[in-house]
């Protein structure tokens, strides 16, 4: 399958891939109140590539599909459309489980695989027996340094009866990430992000979050 | 001979520059209680305290300095005193000092202390004499204690200062649980799943229709519901089931 990534999810600009180059994606997350995302959005916008031009806003309608396999393991997919250029493909993507080991390893480390698709994406999935576990609104600005990227969004739920242009946002913040999509095995990425994460300091406190304590 | 005179000449000259800077660290000092009196603050004096107390250091390093020959060896005595106004003297000192008479020379030759101030410290110089061994011991640990006591106290109080100053200056900019919040949203859906259950009474008629149209977001509530019954339903008959 060829591949082209392209949008706020894990792009770099057109890239044919001859096959699918699983990644892993390195990242750390952490929270803005609103009032005080302003101020992040200007140091962003100083710290970061482009800065003559105004930040990247986007706008996200996210789906996350699941399949239970028969063994009781779940697998899911997330479908990422966007709501403000509606000709964009979709993108589809699989987010691994976190990777554990390096304790001193400053980011979650897991491993991700990318695909652009059309609208058929969703009707294709439902048929093969994935169900639509959750779904999300994401609407907010994208920064890119170097091969960082920085997402500052709102999350808002999606209203049952009126669909994704009617929202309502979750909690008083803005979820910050940063993230870097790169083949395995590359070392220096999680301390080149440690590094900026700390110049955000104390602003926004970009942390490796442990998901799994989370579920709980 | 010479080396000796050579090095003294040095050593004069840097004392007297040395004392200069601290001439007018004093003038500007002055000046400044004299126009400023009303508005200085206490920190400004002890800044300029602390010049002083830096020059006066400097002035004894050179004193101390191998190079320096050792200066109480020599004698500085006056070989005439006259009560006339002296022009040399006057511009040497710009105009503070204007004769070289017999109230001024015992003030600025001096070296040792005047006698009622010798006789004082003769005093004190022999009770100090006087006490024993232990009696000394015991004044010089509790004079130690009160100055480590304070020191404490100081200390204690200036950090207690700065962490005020600091937490009235920081307003916080995120939440921990705002994040928290966030982050379980996105990677597990959680707070977002929330309409599943009370949907399902009303969801079987439209489960296919449902799960066609999940796609374009409106029925979002009722697919979830309806997927979640069918999953129980339709679990041991799975068409892709190996």
């Amino acid at each position: 399958m060829d591949a082209v990534s392209v949008g706020a999810m894990g792009g770099v600009g057109a890239r044919r891939v001859p096959s699918m180059v699983a990644q892993q994606e390195y990242l750390l997350q952490g929270s803005i109140l609103d009032d005080s995302c302003e101020q992040l959005l200007h140091k962003l916008r100083g710290f970061c590539d482009n800065c003559d031009s105004s930040p990247e806003t986007f706008h996200d309608h996210e789906m996350v599909f699941t399949i239970r396999a028969p063994n009781g393991s779940n697998t899911s997919l997330r479908v990422r459309k966007s709501l403000d250029v509606p000709h964009n493909p979709y993108h589809l993507r699989y987010l691994g489980q976190q990777e554990l080991g390096d304790k001193n390893r400053a980011t979650i480390v897991r491993n991700c695989i990318d695909c652009s698709t059309s609208s058929d994406c969703v009707p294709f999935l439902q048929e093969m027996g994935f169900k639509l576990d959750y779904e999300f609104v994401l609407k907010g600005y994208m920064f890119r340094k170097g091969r960082m990227k920085v997402m500052v969004s709102k999350l808002f739920r999606v209203q049952p009866n009126a669909g994704p242009e009617a929202l309502d946002p979750i909690s008083q913040s803005y979820l910050v990430e940063l993230s870097v999509n790169a083949p395995s095995g590359q070392e220096g990425i999680a301390d080149e992000m440690k590094l900026f994460a700390d110049s955000l300091k104390p602003l926004v406190i970009l942390d490796k979050v442990d998901t799994r304590r989370l579920q709980m | 001979m010479d080396r000796e005179e050579k090095a003294l000449e040095e050593t004069v000259d840097s004392l007297t520059h040395k004392v200069a800077e601290l001439k007018t660290s004093l003038q500007t000092m002055i000046m400044r209680l004299e126009s400023e009196w009303e508005s200085i603050s206490w920190t400004q004096l002890i800044d300029n305290y602390v010049v002083f107390s830096a020059q006066i250091q400097n002035l004894m390093k050179i004193v101390k300095k191998d190079k320096t020959p050792a200066l109480r060896n020599r004698l500085l005595f006056p070989l005439l005193l006259s009560p006339d106004i002296d022009e040399e003297l006057m511009k040497l000192t710009e105009g503070r000092v204007q004769s070289f008479n017999h109230d001024m020379v015992p003030d600025y030759l001096r070296t040792k202390p005047e006698p009622e101030i010798e006789a004082k410290e003769n005093v004190i110089v022999g009770k100090a004499c006087n006490l024993s061994a232990d009696q000394s011991q015991k004044q010089m640990t509790s004079a130690n204690k009160i100055v480590n006591n304070m020191t404490d106290l100081v200390k204690n109080m200036r950090d207690e200062w700065e962490t005020e100053t600091n937490r009235q200056n920081q307003t916080q900019t995120s939440l921990m649980n705002d994040t928290t919040a966030l982050i379980a949203a996105i990677t597990f859906g959680k707070g977002l799943k929330a309409m599943a259950p009370s949907m399902k009474g009303s969801a079987p008629p439209v489960a296919p229709s449902a799960a066609q149209t999940s796609g374009s977001g409106r029925p979002t509530g009722k697919a979830p519901a309806t997927i979640k019954t069918n999953i129980k339903a339709a679990a041991n008959i799975h068409p892709y089931q190996r």
